[in-house]
């Protein structure tokens, strides 16, 4: 029994670093920009998307085409901020609508470049480890410690580099930042470039473990929703721990009963969340 | 009112009433109900909007509706005219229940929380397979039956389309020149303003919730019929969407945007039979382009080239 609920942790929490990747980008954004971004499940696919192209066409080497991967998404949503996204900011329901519409025209562009069929990677890594018991998969294992590598770079940078600091200032009080010489427009660009490279390198990751599609942006994309609700919007250590909260409760709903009860469950308490405690667990109400 | 703007009504409605008996394309007719039928939903999505509270809970109301039907006519026997009207009535029914709870939150939240809604009714929809078939949904809906007549007719379906969306855009139109809109504007631009000369603002968010849920609901009984099947991936948070771009193409200011919203959108990807990739795209792109240069819809164009023709 203990065994078993250690492996339930386990699963939960490698689901968890994925969640984690995507819904930090998705708070980023909206904190910064109060736009909710419909279209982030999009970027991840353009992510898995890339890796496929530069991974197992072109043979680059595995890392390589994944840090590839997430630049080429990153510049791709800077130019959708600069044109689509920045007359939005701060409108949040028409900078909805705009992001759906975004999701809907990359999905097809998508579709019409590289089909509707699913598509499969080759595994950089493959076998399993067991430690005690528990089975981790390695290639599970490899997309957890990079993901870690990247939270741990993604802390630094927010709490120590000029740009992270000049990221949270505008997420706080844009007027403030700018009277203090930031460029809110240029932080704008940043943080959704920031937030669609997580994005994409979460795609990245995950493409040779799952299949690549065009259609495979819609799960994660309620996955960050929901994470990022238990979270509280535009809350980033909310990410981290509803990120988590979500991958284990998920698992182990899963595990004892099945994964549609597990969804519903996942829905039922973002409802819950946002009726009581809209501004989430970790979140303040401005 | 002029006398020919009422000769032009009058010509309009015969011809809307009357043009499937001589022109007897099926695919004409069918793509006229659905322009129906959208434009029904559309308009219950812009009472939604007209308070500023954009729900994507309305796919799965719509949804609600249709399962009705289907399980009142199937399981329990009862004939159209009994399902049909409770399909109205019970998404009306469920957005009483609901109402008061999600109407609380505004905005942003009020927009994530009827999408979890949503896809908990969807869920429940997959998961309760004995009741309502799971994935598959269900097969075999009774068509619509009016007087004993059976509507296998495509042209007759039609017609209870166009009464349908008619009275949505007649009850809409209603509505938004009478107090009743006055106070539903007040609701979206200044909340505390109408809440400080005495509106209960809550019993009027409410009331347009119910009247927005029943209009969805009877939509979905009528696709439940016209189908003659119900599953539940027609009714995701995409179709919710589908309901915001009519509105947003059309122009939400005035009914008359959504039903050119609907009346443009919906044989939009006739056009693009062939290619259904191209269809979807163009639609992404029509709506980018609208969203930006023409936030105003179809209908605000309209109004700017007559407000300039009358500067003159």
């Amino acid at each position: 029994m203990l065994q078993l609920l250690i492996q339930i942790l386990m699963n939960g929490l490698m689901m968890g670093l994925v969640y984690i990747m995507m819904a930090l980008g998705f708070t980023l954004i909206f904190g910064i920009m109060r736009i909710v971004n419909f279209a982030h499940g999009e970027f991840y696919m353009l992510g898995a998307m890339a890796v496929m192209l530069l991974f197992s066409t072109l043979g680059i080497n595995y890392f390589a085409a994944v840090l590839l991967a997430a630049i080429i998404v990153a510049v791709i949503g800077m130019v959708i901020e600069r044109l689509l996204l920045r007359q939005f900011v701060g409108r949040e329901l028409n900078g909805m609508i705009m992001t759906l519409a975004i999701a809907i025209t990359l999905k097809a562009g998508a579709t019409i470049i590289f089909g509707p069929q699913e598509m499969s990677i080759p595994r950089p890594v493959s076998g399993v480890t067991n430690i005690a018991g528990i089975l981790i998969p390695n290639d599970r294992m490899l997309v957890g410690a990079i993901a870690i590598a990247i939270l741990v770079l993604f802390y630094f940078f927010l709490r120590y580099a000029r740009a992270g600091l000049a990221m949270r200032a505008v997420a706080q009080d844009w007027e403030a930042a700018a009277l203090q010489g930031i460029r809110p427009q240029r932080i704008y660009l940043l943080s959704f470039g920031i937030g669609c490279a997580l994005a994409g390198l979460a795609g990245a990751l995950m493409a040779p473990i799952y299949t690549v599609s065009p259609f495979i942006g819609e799960v994660p994309m309620l996955k960050a929703f929901i994470v990022v609700i238990l979270g509280g919007l535009g809350s980033l250590p909310g990410a981290v721990v509803g990120g988590l909260l979500l991958g284990v409760v998920e698992a182990g709903v899963a595990t004892f009963i099945n994964t549609t009860v597990a969804t519903m469950v996942s829905f039922a308490l973002v409802v819950v969340i946002l009726l009581f405690r809209p501004a989430g667990l970790m979140g303040q109400s401005r | 009112m002029k006398t020919w703007k009422i000769l032009a009504g009058l010509v309009l409605a015969v011809a809307l009433v009357a043009w499937p008996f001589f022109v007897e394309n099926r695919f004409l007719i069918h793509i006229a109900t659905m322009v129906c039928m959208y434009a029904l939903l559309a308009l219950s999505m812009n009472l939604m909007l007209r308070i500023g509270q954009l729900s994507l809970a309305h796919g799965a109301i719509m949804g609600i509706g249709a399962y009705t039907s289907a399980l009142v006519m199937m399981s329990l026997g009862f004939p159209f005219a009994v399902g049909f009207l409770l399909s109205g009535v019970v998404g009306g029914l469920v957005s009483l229940i609901i109402g008061p709870i999600l109407l609380r939150i505004r905005g942003v939240y009020f927009v994530l929380l009827t999408f979890a809604f949503g896809e908990i009714v969807l869920l429940t929809f997959i998961e309760w397979v004995d009741v309502f078939g799971g994935v598959n949904g269900i097969f075999g809906v009774p068509r619509a039956q009016i007087f004993g007549f059976v509507l296998k007719d495509k042209a007759l379906s039609y017609l209870m389309a166009l009464a349908m969306a008619a009275g949505g855009f007649f009850l809409l139109r209603a509505i938004y020149r009478s107090e009743f809109g006055a106070i539903m504007e007040t609701l979206e631009d200044d909340e505390d303003l109408a809440r400080s000369l005495g509106v209960n603002a809550m019993a009027y968010r409410l009331a347009v919730f119910v009247l927005s849920g029943a209009m969805a609901g009877f939509a979905g009984g009528f696709y439940a019929s016209y189908f003659t099947f119900v599953s539940p991936g027609a009714f995701n948070f995409w179709a919710a969407v589908n309901l915001i771009v009519i509105n947003v193409l059309g122009g939400i200011a005035s009914p008359i945007g959504v039903i050119l919203g609907a009346a443009i959108l919906v044989p939009l990807p006739e056009l693009f039979r062939d290619a259904v990739q191209y269809q979807v795209l163009f639609y992404g792109l029509a709506l980018i382009v609208f969203l930006k240069f023409m936030p105003d819809g179809l209908y605000g164009l309209i109004g700017k080239i007559r407000g300039k023709r009358n500067d003159r």
